[in-house]
């Protein structure tokens, strides 16, 4: 793959250092000559020296065709400008853009760069999936949390314990992508029977959350009448199980 | 209000077209980080003036961006007046977008949308080679 790294300090230094390998071409773009030296001293390879929105300097640093191009500046409106000239006149594959202002993740995104990572939005959202549902539950959210997987444990005295799985009727909007039992993974079809002390892996809509949740843990004597309430911070706890069940 | 003409970055060439549009009896709304820059404009000046980071939406749209004929960028950074060209022309379709750059490159970034950009350098280096052909124009 050929990587091109734009600016940045130890950030450029972790990715180059992550990314080192014979297959790997690295390119790095500092507009500091300070910076470009102390790079250079410590990770061995050459760094070029200039702002990497100028195309003179993109094109000394030979960035056509890159698989990657990932800036890093200071400043949200440089980065951006960084990516547009490499998607636009370098036919770069992918651009990664990093932001400091979360706002400018769905922006920058829209005004077409593939690739917006901001890290406060990152910390805000795994903060928020973290403390989200009971701790037995661990969460991921991915595409800008578009799609979410969930892991969650199956006690005995829930209804789909002992059940194969085309027999309990599991909701459309959701789908269970593994199990995962006695350390081994098990990829599910109708006939695979749920026991307690399985771990299941969900795919859903985030807002499907904890209507999913509320199905799974659903207990079998009192099916689907009692239901546990879920505490997820910062958000209202009632909206999401309710949409679209009438 | 209509005609709002949205001018971004008060600077010497910002302030001058605040000014010229002022009298023109637009009306002119002018947004700058730093409010010092305001004196740059006329006492009889009598648009609105609004002070913060014009790359904040929210900073924007309280200048009514959205509903703004015109808007004319000037700060003082290539990378942001990019940036809010191509805001203004595909997120917010200002009918007329015009941005100031140094670097004249940056037109291979903006080839193909609705914005219209004014390259001091180039016009500075057309000024002097028809001042050195003879100085005929003026």
């Amino acid at each position: 793959m050929k990587i091109v790294i734009a600016n940045g300090t130890q950030q450029a230094e972790f990715i180059l250092e992550m990314f080192k390998s014979h297959e790997n071409k690295i390119i790095v773009i500092n507009s500091s000559r300070q910076l470009a030296k102390e790079i250079t001293n410590k990770e061995h390879v050459s760094v070029i020296v200039g702002s990497p929105w100028r195309s003179f300097i993109l094109e000394e640093a030979d960035v056509y065709g890159a698989d990657v191009f990932i800036a890093l500046c200071e400043k949200d409106t440089d980065n951006y400008a960084c990516c547009i000239l490499a998607k636009r006149m370098f036919n770069v594959k992918k651009c990664i853009c990093v932001v400091s202002n979360p706002n400018n993740v769905e922006l920058y995104k829209k005004l077409g760069i593939d690739s917006v990572v901001s890290s406060t939005y990152l910390l805000a959202q795994s903060i928020k999936s973290e403390s989200s549902v009971e701790s037995l539950i661990k969460t991921l959210s991915l595409e800008n949390n578009k799609i979410m997987v969930m892991e969650t444990p199956v006690l005995t005295n829930y209804a789909i314990a002992n059940k194969r799985i085309m027999d309990i009727n599991f909701p459309k909007y959701a789908s269970i992508a593994a199990i995962y039992r006695n350390y081994q993974m098990i990829i599910p079809s109708g006939q695979v029977v749920i026991y307690p002390k399985d771990t299941l892996l969900i795919v859903c809509d985030p807002i499907d959350q904890n209507r999913i949740l509320d199905y799974v843990k659903r207990a079998e004597i009192t099916s689907g009448e009692v239901k546990t309430s879920i505490l997820r911070v910062g958000e209202k706890p009632t909206d999401a199980p309710k949409k679209g069940k009438k | 209000m209509k005609n709002k003409i949205l001018i971004v970055g008060c600077g010497r060439l910002g302030a001058s077209i605040a000014n010229h549009e002022n009298e023109m009896g637009g009306n002119v709304i002018v947004i700058d980080e730093d409010e010092s820059s305001f004196d740059r404009l006329d006492d009889s000046f009598s648009g609105f003036k609004i002070t913060g980071d014009a790359t904040d939406l929210a900073i924007l749209e309280s200048a009514y961006i959205k509903t703004a004929s015109e808007i004319i960028i000037t700060t003082g950074n290539d990378n942001v007046n990019l940036f809010l060209a191509h805001l203004a022309a595909q997120r917010y379709q200002v009918p007329e977008v015009y941005v100031r750059f140094s670097d004249p490159e940056k037109s291979l970034l903006i080839s193909g949308m609705n914005i219209r950009a004014i390259y001091p350098f180039e016009l500075s280096l057309n000024k002097f080679i028809a001042l050195e052909n003879g100085g005929d124009n003026k």
